[in-house]
């Protein structure tokens, strides 16, 4: 059993809808399903940190100001829309905001639970994809520098590359920091050098 | 003009094929209740005409009958199903045309439509209760068999949990077709020797079940030692198993024919006269006549078959059906119902050893039901001379 369908009972859900016949069968609906929930409109000043997963009416709604209120708060929230109308413009709005999944009015109980599942998964992923991809750009920037590093010495000592990172090494360990602390002092301090040599 | 002679209900079961058993005993418990509320003069004055056809299993069936009903029969009430693919057939027509439709049987769950009335148990109302019978009973190894089909899957998936989190292990599980007959059941019964779980978990329906307890006992297994534990086994097809290859068997149901109450002593007395005998009456035709009553009840209060009216007036209604008190949850349309654990008995008749205190809320989306949610304590059925006696 996949760990979203065990925990959806675990979500907090908010519903940004005027009260109307399809914001009552989603909110039974979510109900049914087990998670608490609250529902506001219009759309309130802020998103307040409980929610995880927000449904909101877009209609008539201007997409840059949803999209501030979703980005204001640092915590990402899962993001359901509820459209009436299926036009470019709409679908826009959904783009825009960064949507995780969408249901058309009227509302049907059937396909809300998927709904939700999916959008959590797309969230989730997004939020790991996005997580993995700054760790990977930090990683190859070191990579990048120890390297440089390693070519300035080999330059200066007439040593070969792996001495070269041996030697890096062991710096990095005598003054108990980083290879790519290291690295750094080095490309800084040949910059230095280079620059005097220049004037 | 019919309309003003008589209120016309629609029945959708079948009686050929190979779901008939059950599907007829749910027949008869429908054309009871519309008996006895005729016999008292009707709802407002005028009779329930039902009109009935026979879908004979074949599952697409199911849904040209509804969507004819509709339209040709002018039907806006539906009764019927017992399979889950065969509801999944009729959901959509009863949408589309706004009817309101019964579906008095036990189902798997993650199911909701403002146009179905569920009456039988999802597995938060049986499926707790007896997996913690099999393992204080019988210990903490189950083996388990299915039909090929989404009731088993989901009600298996629902069993694995519950039972790991007593600290039980699933020692098997294999799938069958339902036309699976005797012979076909040779090499699992095999199986299910070689490993000697302590109670076997089976989801098997329709004719097949009554060949699987056949071949088990063919092979040897007794029910008093290993017993084949199940949530759809009913008096009908214990009757066709025979009481000595269905002696010790449990099953787990929120109605059982044995129940002492006078409640069930007059249902069963007018089912007698009306059918001649009770050895078909399950807890699936329980719910359907109490399904057909509860729906009279609203609809002498509207006056009027229009679906909206009907579901308002459904909604948090309560009856004193056979099985004790049962009412509809306004919040998912599916029915409050009693528990029990029954055990099949040397003459082949259920005696119920365990019932919980007072009616399960259905919970229709529960994807972990909790083995210590105290809602499924039970509590000893004196007289019962089951196992715990």
């Amino acid at each position: 059993m996949h760990d979203l369908i065990r925990d959806l009972r675990d979500q907090n859900v908010l519903l940004i809808h005027p009260r109307d016949r399809s914001a009552d069968e989603l909110l039974q609906q979510v109900n049914r399903i087990g998670c608490s929930f609250d529902h506001m409109w219009p759309v309130p000043h802020a998103l307040p940190d409980k929610f995880d997963m927000v449904f909101v009416d877009v209609t008539d709604q201007s997409a840059s100001k949803l999209k501030s209120f979703f980005d204001k708060r640092e915590k990402r929230a899962t993001i359901i829309t509820i459209i009436g109308y299926e036009n470019p413009s709409v679908l826009d709005i959904i783009l825009e905001i960064g949507a995780h999944a969408v249901l058309t009015k009227p509302v049907r109980a059937a396909g809300v639970l998927s709904s939700m599942l999916m959008a959590r998964r797309f969230q989730s992923e997004q939020e790991r994809f996005s997580k993995d991809l700054t760790k990977l750009r930090e990683k190859l920037e070191n990579v990048q520098k120890v390297n440089d590093a390693k070519f300035i010495l080999m330059r200066h000592r007439g040593i070969t590359e792996r001495e070269a990172y041996h030697l890096i090494r062991k710096q990095a360990m005598a003054k108990r920091t980083t290879t790519t602390e290291i690295a750094q002092s080095i490309i800084n301090a040949e910059s230095i050098l280079s620059n005097m040599g220049d004037s | 003009m019919t309309r003003t002679e008589s209120w016309k209900i629609g029945l959708l079961f079948s009686t050929s094929g190979v779901t008939s058993i059950i599907e007829q005993s749910q027949l008869n418990g429908a054309l009871l209740a519309i008996d006895q509320i005729n016999a008292k003069g009707g709802i407002r004055g005028l009779p329930l005409e039902a009109v009935s056809y026979d879908p004979g299993s074949i599952v697409p069936r199911y849904g040209e009958l509804a969507e004819r009903l509709i339209v040709e029969d002018k039907v806006s009430v539906i009764f019927g199903c017992y399979m889950s693919s065969s509801r999944k057939e009729v959901l959509p027509v009863v949408e589309r045309r706004n009817a309101l439709f019964f579906y008095p049987t036990l189902y798997e769950g993650f199911e909701y439509s403002p146009n179905v009335i569920y009456g039988g148990a999802c597995p938060n109302q049986n499926s707790v209760p007896l997996a913690n019978y099999l393992m204080s009973a019988f210990g903490h190894r189950i083996f388990f068999v299915g039909s090929n089909y989404i009731y088993p899957y989901e009600s298996n998936r629902v069993m694995r949990n519950v039972l790991r989190q007593g600290g039980g292990e699933v020692v098997g599980e294999r799938y069958f077709d339902l036309t699976t007959c005797a012979e076909d059941f040779t090499d699992v019964v095999k199986e299910i020797m070689e490993v000697r779980p302590d109670a076997i978990f089976s989801t098997i329906v329709g004719q097949s079940c009554i060949e699987f307890y056949r071949a088990y006992h063919a092979a040897g297994g007794d029910g008093r030692i290993c017993p084949i534990a199940s949530l759809t086994t009913n008096e009908g097809e214990i009757s066709a198993i025979g009481a000595d290859a269905a002696v010790g068997h449990i099953t787990a149901a929120p109605y059982f024919r044995s129940i002492n109450s006078v409640a069930n002593r007059r249902f069963l007395k007018a089912y007698e006269q009306k059918f001649g005998s009770t050895i078909d009456v399950t807890s699936c035709c329980e719910a359907a006549y109490s399904q057909v009553h509860l729906f009279a009840a609203a609809l002498e209060e509207t006056g009027e078959m229009d679906t909206d009216c009907l579901r308002e007036a459904l909604l948090g209604e309560a009856f004193d059906a056979p099985q004790g008190q049962i009412k509809i949850d306004p919040e998912n349309n599916h029915t409050y119902l009693q528990s029990r654990i029954a055990m099949v008995n040397g003459e082949g008749e259920f005696v119920i050893d365990l019932k919980v205190r007072r009616a399960i809320k259905p919970d229709p989306y529960l994807v972990y039901p909790a083995i210590h949610d105290w809602s499924f304590r039970t509590q000893k059925v004196s007289g019962g001379g089951g196992h715990h006696a």
